[in-house]
């Protein structure tokens, strides 16, 4: 602050009052200027004529190396395995399944199915109509793999393997309970 | 001329008006963005009524900020300096109030079309054909008249403040001319020439210039003027100037496609967009240090002169949203924070912390002078500034933090490769906190801002009633040879403004040239499609339904190549799927997902209830309800000409389809509708002619082509 006052070199140009100083533009100032503008060249070489992994190509990359880690992990693990009618009938009887059945149930299903089973967007799930059969391994197939075009999700993508199997079960425990409001039958009849 | 010494007055009046109307239209816009900013937190808000819901009031409060409130700020920044830079009055007072008066028709006709959902549907560029050709007539009108009178100035080359308006008033015209060619259907309806991809790049290439020419460029203009003015000192580098100036201009214009990266726009023009943005960063920041700079030994001014205090503020809102704006188009970045509430807070600050300081700082100044009074009170003013610095910050980084949070929630993928947030209104509900301190940031912002007003009313009422504008006095130019006019090329270029003019053209021209041209030559941007039929009667009255409502204002329709993304909404969009998108509908905000592949996800009774209802279906959801659409009949009678325009502008329709397009779209209209009711839909009688069921056929058809294999 003790510093004399620089003379400051003036343009001469005044406007309106206003005077316009002839300071050089700071080095700093050209310095991040001519990098922007050198990476910009470069990367664009690089990205459009040059050997730059397109944004396609790291998609298809990506998805690649994904789809192989799954592989590898169904490979080690065996995989999400399908339990047997048995071990389905078993799982009836499993408290702790039909809770975490229920659990998510309430989570996922009801805006179509109705918090009882009873139907509305979806079909009634108590009554003995399927549209895609019930037995409990037709159930767990239409629950993970969907309905495609018909609205029903493919929940394996969206849940567990487990909440699969779960889900299954609680939904075949709806069967008969006649829940008030149900909506009207859909699909064969089918006689367990 | 011989009358070397006329006596002249400056035309104050346009002054007072246009400030008066920055500050009247700037509390509609500051009201409209707290009001909407709620509706996010709360849907309730929304009101249960078509003109209040949120995709209709966003557009209009997006729309009062910038053209209203910025628009009306510059204007009187533009007319009160370059009358005193050019040592003129306006060449010419009747055009400037034509500017003035028609600049506030358009603004009331759009605070009343934009609710009644009468839009084009692209953003900032919503008013529809008759709207739109009125500002192109009215930008026309404030040219000539700036034109003009750089003709007849007094003072012999021309001050960086008014390059820079002369490059606002040449590169909007030329921005919205371009992006406004619209085939009206009716008065309120029209459809624009460019479809699917190409409007994309036009809309964007406008959009983000609209940031540059009306949002920087007259505010750099601004600063320039009003900064030394205010602090007495003088500018600190003229050869910074003419950088910045230049490389601004030249560079701004290709800078567009950053906000299409990882679409369906060809890879090449995203990368162009890309690293120009990159290169905007220098010349953006030449702007700010240069103001910055001029401050030096005033700064113990800055501390207690709100003026200042406004402009240093700004200056720093106007670097840290430069330093982000290239940082967020970096394509890796871009990954993450696109369809964020990242680029809400981006864009505000800039709103609120550039162009609203900006204003204010101008308006602390000029209003005394004006009105030749005090200002009422200094301490209200440094209270203004406080409020809106501190909503400023908040409303920043609550989204921000909104942003980051969301864009990673939706990214993230458990060991097994499945979504570890599938519920998309999970990822919202997380954030609705935020959406809280976000509107009580802007409500803080808005109580400044009301603070400004009654000081300014204070400071008006107690003004002395003579209103005797001064006499200036200035010498009339003599015409002098070319070599006179300065020692630089650059020197004598200023006293030629049109050739600055011509020149600034030029440098906005090239970059325009190499992103439009392309895309009507090649082929990358509108792909042919043998099989792919155009959208029926009914879907496309939806898709105007959609347009209607607003919808893009939540709902992308463009799935990115990024793994995150398709496991999602399953595969990435496709430049072909949008060549019969007039206007195109990719979006730029997911409030909620994207539907580019919604069609065929949920049974059409989903649709149905989730429309009437979204919480009825989707607890938590925090999308409006659209009762009406259950109620109000489809104008089947305009559906013909709606084809008939769609055929005019190449859409491979047959005159046998226009002609019985009514007929079909009833058909179609009733199949759904019968279906409906089958499945159980608590009908209002007629269902078939209600709206419901064209946006449910237009929902349907999304993404529709891909899975049936039409696309690949
Ligand atoms: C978006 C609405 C929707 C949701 C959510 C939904 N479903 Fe469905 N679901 C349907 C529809 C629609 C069908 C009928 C498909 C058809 O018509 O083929 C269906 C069919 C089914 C069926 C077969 C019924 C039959 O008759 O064969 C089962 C089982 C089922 N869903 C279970 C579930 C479970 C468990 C959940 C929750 C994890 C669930 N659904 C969630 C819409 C839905
Ligand atoms: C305020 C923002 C907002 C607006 C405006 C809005 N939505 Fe939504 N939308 C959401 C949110 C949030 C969700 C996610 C929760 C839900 O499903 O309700 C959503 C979900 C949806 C879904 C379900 C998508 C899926 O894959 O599950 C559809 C379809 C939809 N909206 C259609 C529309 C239509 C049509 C309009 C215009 C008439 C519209 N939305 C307007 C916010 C909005």
């Amino acid at each position: 602050m003790n510093k004399p006052p620089q003379e400051e070199k003036s343009t001469g140009h005044i406007y309106d009052g206003i005077e316009e100083l002839d300071h050089p533009v700071p080095k700093w100032f050209q310095a991040m200027f001519f990098a922007t503008v050198l990476f910009g060249i470069a990367y664009f070489l690089y990205y459009s004529l040059g050997e730059g992994e397109s944004i396609d190509q790291e998609y298809h990359r990506i998805i690649h190396a994904e789809r192989l880690a799954q592989f590898e992990r169904v490979a080690k693990t065996g995989g999400p395995k399908v339990p047997s009618g048995e071990e389905f009938q078993a799982f009836l009887k499993d408290a702790e399944k039909t809770k975490l059945g229920a659990v998510t149930y309430q989570a996922k299903c009801i805006s179509c199915h109705g918090s009882q089973g009873q139907g509305g967007i979806g079909p009634n799930l108590t009554d003995e109509y399927w549209l895609h059969g019930g037995s409990m391994s037709q159930i767990y197939g239409t629950i993970a793999n969907g309905v495609a075009d018909k609205g029903m999700p493919p929940w394996a993508l969206m849940v567990t393997h487990e909440e699969v199997i779960a889900l299954t079960v609680y939904v075949k425990s709806l069967a008969g309970t006649h829940p008030p409001n149900a909506k009207a039958p859909q699909g064969e009849k089918v006689s367990n | 001329m011989s009358d070397s010494n006329k006596s002249f007055s400056y035309d104050d009046d346009i002054v007072k008006k246009f400030l008066i109307a920055t500050l009247l239209w700037g509390a509609v816009a500051l009201l409209l963005g707290v009001f909407v900013a709620s509706q996010l937190a709360n849907w309730k808000l929304n009101l249960g009524l078509p003109w209040t819901t949120f995709g209709r009031l966003r557009p209009l409060h997006t729309n009062a900020a910038i053209f209203a409130f910025a628009g009306n700020g510059v204007f009187a920044a533009i007319y009160y300096s370059s009358q005193r830079l050019l040592k003129t009055r306006m060449w010419s007072d009747r055009l400037s109030r034509i500017h003035f008066w028609g600049w506030q028709a358009v603004i009331v006709s759009a605070a009343l079309t934009l609710p009644l959902g009468i839009t084009v549907g692209k953003e900032y560029a919503e008013l529809e054909w008759p709207i739109a050709w009125t500002i192109n007539a009215l930008w026309v009108i404030f040219g000539v008249n700036y034109f003009k009178t750089l003709q007849v100035r007094r003072e012999r080359h021309i001050y960086v403040a008014v390059w820079f308006y002369i490059a606002t008033i040449v590169t909007v015209a030329v921005l919205h001319v371009l992006n406004t060619i619209q085939i009206p259907v009716s008065f309120w309806k029209s459809y624009p020439v460019y479809s699917g991809v190409q409007d994309a790049l036009v809309q964007w290439w406008y959009g983000h210039n609209a940031v540059a020419f009306v949002l920087t460029t007259p505010f750099l203009g601004l600063m320039y003027y009003f900064l030394p003015k205010a602090a007495e000192k003088p500018v600190y580098s003229y050869r910074l100037s003419i950088i910045h100036f230049w490389s601004l201009v030249f560079i701004y214009i290709w800078a567009g496609p950053h906000h299409l990266l990882y679409t369906a726009l060809p890879e090449w023009a995203q990368t162009l967009g890309m690293v120009f943005s990159v290169m905007l960063l220098a010349p953006s920041w030449g702007g700010m240090i240069n103001g910055l700079l001029t401050l030096r030994g005033a700064w113990d001014r800055v501390r207690q002169d709100p003026v200042l205090k406004f402009f240093v503020a700004g200056l720093t809102f106007y670097g840290m949203a430069t330093f982000e704006g290239p940082l967020l188009s970096i394509k890796s970045v871009s990954a993450l924070g696109h369809y964020t509430d990242w680029i809400i807070g981006h864009v505000h600050g800039g709103a609120l912390g550039w162009n609203g300081f900006m204003i204010f700082g101008m308006t602390y100044w000029l209003v005394p002078r004006l009105w030749k009074s005090n200002l009422y009170s200094r301490k209200m003013a440094n209270v203004h500034f406080w409020f809106g610095f501190l909503g400023t910050v908040l409303y920043m980084v609550s989204m921000w933090v909104a942003g980051i949070t969301q864009g990673l929630m939706w990214r993230a993928i458990d060991a097994n490769g499945r979504l570890v947030y599938p519920d998309f209104v999970e990822t919202v509900m997380r954030i609705v906190p935020l959406y809280w301190v976000r509107a009580l940031g802007g409500a803080l912002y808005l109580l400044g801002f009301v603070l400004l007003l009654v000081n300014v009313y204070k400071t008006v009422k107690r003004a002395p009633k003579s209103e005797k504008s001064e006499v200036q006095n200035a010498v009339t130019l003599a015409r002098v040879p070319l070599a006179s006019l300065g020692h630089t090329p650059h020197r004598i270029l200023e006293g030629l403004p049109g050739a600055f003019s011509v020149l600034t053209l030029a440098a906005i021209l090239v970059g325009t040239f190499f992103e439009i041209a392309p895309t009507f030559f090649s082929a990358e941007f509108a792909p042919a499609v043998p099989n792919l039929k155009p959208y029926t009667g009914l879907q496309l009255h939806g898709r105007d339904i959609y347009v209607r409502e607003g919808c893009y204002n939540c709902h992308s329709q463009m799935i990115r190549p990024l793994i995150g993304e398709t496991k999602r909404y399953g595969e990435y969009s496709r430049a072909e799927e949008s060549i019969y998108d007039r206007p195109f509908q990719w979006g730029s905000k997911r409030t909620g997902p994207d539907l580019a592949r919604v069609g065929g996800k949920y049974p059409d009774l989903w649709h149905y209830r989730h429309m009437a209802d979204p919480r009825e279906v989707v607890p938590g959801s925090l999308m409006p309800s659209y009762p009406w659409l259950l109620k109000d009949k489809t104008d089947f009678g305009i559906i013909s000409r709606k084809l008939a325009v769609m055929k005019s502008l190449g859409v491979p329709y047959t005159d046998d389809d226009v002609r019985t397009a009514e007929g079909e779209a009833r058909r179609d209209a009733k199949e759904i509708a019968d279906k409906l009711v089958a499945e159980g839909a608590s009908t209002s009688h007629q269902l078939e002619e209600r709206e419901i069921v064209a946006l449910i056929a237009y929902l349907q058809r999304l993404g529709s082509d891909f899975r049936k294999g039409l696309i690949k």
